[in-house]
This record gives C-alpha cells, structure tokens and sequence, in this order.
C-alpha cells in the first residue's frame, strides 16, 4: 500500500512551520521597535564619537510603561515618544518632541492619558491614539487638552484656562443642575453629567449641542439658551474635564489652585471690602491692607485667618471656613491688590450686608446654584411650561411668603412634591418637585427661604 | 549502553516488523487505546470525516493554549480586561495565543456538532454503542458550557452582557432555574463572584470533568468493538457466543481470564485478512495528518482575524440588542416568543430526546433508506435550530425587533 498520506502529513507539516514562523515573526517585529530605533539614531547624532554613537544606536529597545496607581492605569505613551522628558529633543519630529512647560505635573507621577486621552496600555499607533472601535477616549484635539486640568482642579481659577472657570460659572448660574445631575445634586430630567467628559469625548458634538441642543440630538427637551461660540466653548470645556475618573488623594487634594485671581474672587464673595479698604478705598472698621503682606509674614496671616483673636487679640474680625488652599489665594491677592481693585470690588455692588441680608443673597446664590432657576424661573417668576398642572406651569415663588408658611415652605423642599393635576384624565404632568433632603443641607435651605420670603414685592400687603 | 537505555524504553521489535508493528501498539500506554490492525474502510476521509479527532485536537489546542493564557490573566475586574489589552499590547505572541484559543473554541463548537450528526446519520448509536452516544452528547454539552464560562473573561462589554443573558435565560427554566443562575454567578447579578467561578469552572472544574469524559468516550469506542462500519455495508458481525457463558453467582467461579474474550477485536470484526492494515504507520499517518490540518487551520485562522475585544464592562450601560454567545442564539430567539413553552420546555424536551436516542430508537437498521423518517426528523430540527440562530445572529436590532441585515445601523453580530 503505497501512501498519499504520507505526503499530505509532509505537506501538513510544512504549513504548519510556515504559519508559525509568520506568527513569530509579526510578534517579534512590533511597530514600536522600529520607533525607538530611530529614536536612538536621533540621539546618537549629538555624541561625539563613532564607538558612542555605536552604543547609543545598538542601546535594546524595550516598552516603556509609567505605572500609575493613583490614577488606576498604565501610560505605555513613552515607548515611542521617548524624548517627552529629554530637553535635547525641543523640536525634534514626533514622536520623539519634548513636552515643554510640564515641570509640574511630571510624566512620572501624571502618565499622558490623563490629560491628553488616548489608550495608554496600547502600543500599535492607531490604538494608542484610540482612533479604533470600542475605545471611547481618543486623543483631546490639541486646543481642548487643558480641559482635562478640571478633573483635578475642580473648583476656583486654572492659570491658563479662563474657559474652564467662566464654563462652571455658567453651567451654575443657567440652573443646569435643574435638570442635569451632578456629582449626586441634581434634577433627573436630563442625563446625569458626572461622567459626561468621559462618555461624550466629542467636542465638536458638544460646542454644536450647546450652539442648538436639536441640532445634534433631535428629540432633546433641552431649550436653546442661546449661547454665543464663545460660551459654548466655556461649556464644552466645562463638560469634558466631568470624566469622573476615580483619584487617589495625590491628585484629588490639588482641586483648588492658589492664584492670584482665585484670591480675588474669595476676596469678593467674602465682601471683606465692607470693612477692609485697600489703599484707602473701602471700609474702615478693618485696617487698610494695603502692604499687609509686607507688616505680617506669610504664616502670621495664615494663622490670622483660621483664629483672628488668638494671633491679634481684641480683633472683630470673625473667624471664616477656610480652606488651607484659599487662605493661600487670599494672602497672594492681598500681595498685589491695589486701590484700583477695591474700587472695582466697589462698583461690582459689594457692600455692608446685615446678617438677614447676607442670608438672602446667600439664599439666591443656592436657588441658582441647586438649579431651582431651571424650573422656577430666572428671580423665582415662574414660567416654564408643565403640561397637565394647575395653570400649566411651575408656579412662580414670588408670593410664596403669603400662601405658606416658612415651616411648609421648608417641608416642600425636604419631601417634594408632586402638582395637583388640571385634567384627571391627563397624563400626569412631566416636572415634579424632587426631594432635595440629604442634598441641600440645613443652612442652604434656610437661606433659600429667607430669599424667597424677600422676593415678596415691597409695599404689597397681604392678598388677603 | 545507548542499545540498553533505548531497550528500555522501547520495548518491542522495531517497527519494519510485523511483530513489532502490533508491539508498538500494544506497549505504549498512549497508542494501545487503538488496535494494531484497523479496517482499510474506516480510514477514508468519507467514512468519519474525522470529526471525533478533530474534536479532540482542538480540545488540545484548548488545553495548551489556555494554559499559556492563564499565566497572563487575573480573575477579578477590572483587572481581567486589563490584562486582555496586556496580551494584545506586550506580551510576546499574546494575541496568536488569545486569538488560537478563541477561534479554536468556536470551530470546536461546530466540530462537536458535525461529529453529532455524521454519527446520527451513520446510525452508530445503535446497538451495542448506545451508552457512548449518551457520553457523546454529555460531551457536547460541556463542550457548550466551557465555551459559556469561557466567554465571560475578557470582562467586556460583549462578554458580559451576553452572559447577562445566558444566565436570565438559565433562570427562566422552571423550579432550579433562580437556583442555578444564584449558585452560578455567587449573587443575583454579575460581578465579581461571578467572573471568579465562571474562571475556576473553565479552568478547572469542566477541564476535569471533560477529560474524564474524553476518555471513557474512547475507550467506549474499542469496548465497543471499533468504529460502526459504513451504514450501507454489509451488517456487523456480532461476537460470536462464549462456549461456556461465565456463571454470574456470587461466588467466584471462574478465572480472571475468563472475562477477556478469546481473541482480540479486530479478529473477530476483520474476517478477511486483506480488509486490513496495521495501524502503524497507516492510521497514525492519517491521525496526524488531522492533527496538523486542524492546528494548521486554528494558526491560519489566528493570524488572519483578531479575537474581538469591546469595551470594559459597564453594568451601568446595557447594549441594545444584548444577545447571547452565537450559538445560544436559537434558545435566545426562542426565549423572545415565550419563555416558559418555547424558551425552556422544547430545548429541554429536545435535549432529553437527545440524550435518550438508543433508547426510543427501536428499528436495528442503520441503512439510511430503513430510516427515512429519523433521518428527516432529525435534519427538520437542526435545520430549525440554524434557522433561529440566524435570526438571532443577523435578523435582530434593538429591542430585538426584526431588522434586515443590509438595512443601515442594523445591530447585527454576536
């Protein structure tokens, strides 16, 4: 019996070397080593002699990884761009360019992708850079990359990103939080933001929804609050540092930076011009703080802050809630404020405010701030439509002061509450009042109805 | 010195012998599974396909392959789809290896399938193999188990919502269904526990229980008295009766000996001498020959398409349609009409007619034109169960409504 067999087995064998060698010869070549050896060609330019250059260039390539525990990932960025830390490498082709101006925020403690998205454990170009299907954080463009700096730095100034500062200011004042949630306070009419940075990555989608939410998402109940590109941008950098990435306590505890203007906003929503004058210009039950920083050290003033009656004693001065950060700003502003600032801090409407005031303005800062505007109205006037209730629309506050009493007033906010309907048969109306207890805290809601008790028009009597 | 140290090992006459064609059979504790002497006709590719081998191959490859991945993998989230991209990224022939295992467990799948339905058609379930078709089908089932649990640990997008799934589907069985999904994913929903015993049932609980399974299947096959021959041959020669039947009192009668019966099998099924060859080198050839087109086809296959791979698992975000493993599909279509009588009862009455095969079957024919009706019935139910799979696979988009395929955005794929 003469037998085919045995050459198909040849044959088979044959094959079967043939795909293995292909297997290992793609898994020993990877595009990344062909990378690091023109990386090393580039650096050898610059040694002086051939057995150097020989050494330099023969150097083994190896992937590079930066382990980050904090940040609960593997940045394997630097197998290719290897000159990132090298200054030698300024100007030099990508990948192989020098990150300028990072001293701050090392490559060793940072990785990449914190900031710059993209798949760090990758190391094929197109994956890397999460151009691929199934990676949802593709490199930032280049102009939105500081975005990311609100991840950590989530409240106050970011020297360098006025976009981000002036997004947050107006996510607030817009009543956003009425309907969007975030960071557990919120409405839930709209999706839930907390992580929006991190599922929506697309800021041309972003700037395009905030220019006209239908435009991009048909069926949004979103009304168009007519942004200009400018504000729309300021948003669209406000939405992409929300990625809800988990920190550990190294990056989290950098939320505030101390600038100079963060110093001045404080100084601002404290109203220490009511009492301090800067150069002259202000209140005289204080002392003038013009050259402060000069009379006092650093640290005196620090401690001035947290206890003014043990570092100065007799001094009026309250002692006010503030963290290390902000006494930080607020000393660096008190170093270069000038007259000019206090008459700025003046015509922006500072003024004494009695305690009942100070709870009223206090009060209109958190109806804006929880989002109350979204559904009551810019000033509590009401407005917006809700099918099926008692009148058609949320109700104005206005002359809350009348129907109830504070007590009843404070009860709604705590429990919620649901509208009478206008037409049983009716489908329910689509806004409720959502129980705000364990989200506004006591002191919030207290001032919440000191505003709305001021809203009452003055001279008006009882309706009744 | 050399000469004694080989004597020693390799016991018989060398292999240009006759003699010592039958003593490397019967001297090696890996090759004496086979008989010395094999027909001629149960060689050819037509007879078997040799699905049996291949199936047993890629449970090979399985094996290797999995145990090379296992050096790579920690059962615990996130961690497990971390080291999926590791393999992907920077370990040294990660993705051959992931996509060999892969692609490997899929043609099992559809090998074991093939092997079911050559052995129907052959009839070889019959008398006196019955209780190795029940092993058989037995088999099959682990095989489908191993390619379940296996399926979750990527820790995907993909894997866990298609376990998701599996595991509703498993509790919509009646009285132990809520049971067995609790005691299989160690909660009520998937996470953590689950992804742990999903890893040790596919490492280490199935992988045991198949190989035991492996082998009673084959050893079945010699006590049995070989491979069937072909359906429309001649009829099977019985063993011809024992001269004196062993008493079977409770007391010990009669010698040890006396068990085996007198000759060895393929004398007794192999009349005429030229009807066979020995199995060295005629059917091991053969067996190797399956054994590199198989890993031929697994390495082709591996280099040719990546194992896929989706996002981390989000239980906070379920893809619409979430469907099954694609082989689970049918039992998922059928689960979508009603899933108690469509969903649970049929595949479960199916898989009892399944098991009890031998048993019902009481025509002795294995000629197909004697069984026309079992043979149509049979292709009637594996044509449905195809027919439902690709409904499933291509036919459903969102909601599991119906969509066509070359319709834009269909969400078709499993």
């Amino acid at each position: 019996m003469r037998d085919r067999a045995r050459l198909v087995f040849f044959l088979l064998s044959l094959a079967n070397m043939v795909l293995l060698g292909l297997a290992l010869a793609r898994a020993a070549r990877p595009g990344w080593a062909a990378y690091q050896r023109s990386y090393h060609r580039l650096e050898a330019q610059s040694e002086p002699n051939a057995a150097a250059k020989a050494a330099v260039e023969g150097a083994p390539v190896a992937i590079a990884q930066i382990i980050l525990p904090g940040l609960q990932r593997v940045d394997r960025c630097t197998t290719c761009h290897q000159g990132v830390e090298n200054p030698a490498m300024k100007g030099a082709p990508e990948p192989f360019s020098y990150h300028p101006d990072i001293s701050r925020h090392p490559p060793s403690r940072f990785g990449c992708t914190i900031c710059h998205g993209g798949q760090g454990l990758a190391t094929d170009l197109a994956a890397a850079h999460g151009r691929v299907a199934h990676w949802h954080q593709p490199l930032l463009p280049r102009e939105y990359v500081r975005a990311s700096c609100g991840q950590c730095h989530t409240k106050g100034d970011v020297p360098g990103v006025p976009e981000l500062a002036e997004g947050r200011r107006l996510f607030d004042t817009h009543g956003c939080r009425g309907c969007h949630r975030l960071r557990g306070v919120g409405g839930t009419i709209g999706p839930d933001l907390s992580r929006e940075g991190a599922t929506r990555r697309d800021p041309a989608w972003l700037e395009r929804h905030f220019l006209d939410p239908r435009a991009v998402s048909p069926n949004s109940v979103m009304p168009n609050f007519h942004f200009t590109p400018g504000q729309a941008k300021d948003l669209t950098y406000y939405m992409l540092s929300l990625t809800g990435e988990e920190m550990s306590n190294y990056y989290t505890s950098e939320s505030v930076i101390p600038s100079i203007p963060y110093g001045r906003e404080l100084f601002a929503r404290k109203n220490c011009i009511t009492c301090h004058s800067i150069g002259g210009v202000g209140g005289k039950s204080g002392p003038d703080l013009e050259g402060v920083t000069r009379r006092h050290s650093a640290r005196w003033l620090d401690e001035h802050f947290v206890n003014p009656t043990l570092v100065s004693p007799g001094s009026t001065m309250p002692a006010y809630d503030l963290t290390s950060d902000e006494r930080t700003a607020l000393i660096r502003f008190m170093a270069v404020a000038t007259d000019k600032d206090a008459e700025a801090l003046l015509a922006g409407g500072a003024k004494a405010l009695t305690p009942e005031e100070a709870a009223v303005e206090a009060g209109a800062r958190a109806f804006v701030h929880y989002g109350c505007v979204g559904c009551h109205g810019q000033g509590a006037a009401g407005g917006v439509a809700n099918p099926n209730s008692q009148g058609g629309q949320v109700p104005s506050l206005i002359h809350v002061a009348d129907d109830y009493k504070k007590s009843e007033v404070m009860a709604i906010i705590r429990d919620g509450k649901t509208p009478p309907l206008a037409d049983p048969a009716m489908p329910a109306p689509p806004l409720t009042m959502p129980s705000w207890k364990g989200t506004v805290n006591e002191e919030d809601l207290h001032n919440i109805v000191e505003y709305l008790w001021s809203l009452k028009p003055r001279g008006e009597g009882s309706r009744w | 010195m050399l000469k004694s140290i080989l004597r020693s090992i390799f016991r018989g006459d060398p292999p240009s012998t006759q003699k010592g064609r039958s003593e490397l059979v019967f001297y090696n504790l890996w090759l004496h599974i086979h008989p010395a002497k094999v027909r001629k006709e149960h060689l050819k590719l037509r007879h078997t396909g040799y699905l049996g081998f291949v199936s047993f191959f890629l449970l090979l490859i399985l094996g290797a392959t999995g145990l090379a991945l296992m050096f790579y993998y920690h059962p615990y989230p996130p961690r497990a789809y971390q080291d999926m991209k590791d393999l992907q990224f920077v370990v040294f022939l990660g993705p051959f290896l992931r996509n060999m295992h892969r692609w490997a467990a899929q043609l099992l799948v559809v090998a074991v399938f093939l092997h079911l339905c050559r052995v129907f058609y052959a009839g070889a379930y019959k008398e006196p193999r019955q209780f190795n078709w029940v092993v058989g089908v037995l088999l099959l089932f682990l095989v489908l188990t191993l390619s379940f649990t296996g399926y979750l640990l990527p820790w995907d997008q993909k894997a866990f919502w298609a376990i998701t799934v599996g595991t509703n589907i498993v509790a919509s069985a009646p009285l132990v269904g809520p049971v067995v999904k609790v005691l299989l994913l160690g909660g009520h929903s998937l996470g953590i526990q689950a992804l742990l015993r999903f890893y040790v049932l596919h490492v280490a609980v199935l992988p045991g229980l198949a190989a035991a399974l492996v082998m009673v299947h084959l050893w079945r096959i010699r006590k049995d008295g070989g491979l069937a021959p072909s359906p429309s041959g001649p009829r099977e020669p019985s063993a011809p009766p024992r001269e004196t039947p062993i008493p079977s009192s409770p007391e010990k009668s009669y010698g040890l000996m006396g068990i085996v019966t007198g000759k060895p099998t393929f004398e007794v099924l192999v009349p005429e001498e030229e009807e066979a060859v020995f199995s060295y080198p005629y059917a091991f050839l053969r067996e190797g020959a399956a054994f590199l087109a198989t890993s031929a086809a697994v390495m082709a296959l591996a280099l040719l398409y990546n194992a896929p791979l989706s996002e981390v698992a989000d239980p906070s975000k379920t893809p619409n349609p979430a469907k099954a493993p694609w082989y689970f599909l049918g039992v998922q279509e059928l689960v979508s009409h009603s899933p108690a009588l469509s969903g649970i009862l049929l595949p479960s009455l199916l898989v009892l007619a399944l098991l009890f095969l031998p048993y019902y079957d009481g025509n002795p024919s294995r000629r197909p034109r004697d069984r026309v009706l079992a043979l149509s019935l049979f292709a009637l139910v594996v044509l449905s169960y195809l027919v439902l799979l690709l409904i499933g696979l291509y036919f459903r988009g969102a909601g599991w409504a119906w969509v066509w395929p070359w319709a834009k955005g269909a969400g078709g794929g499993a």
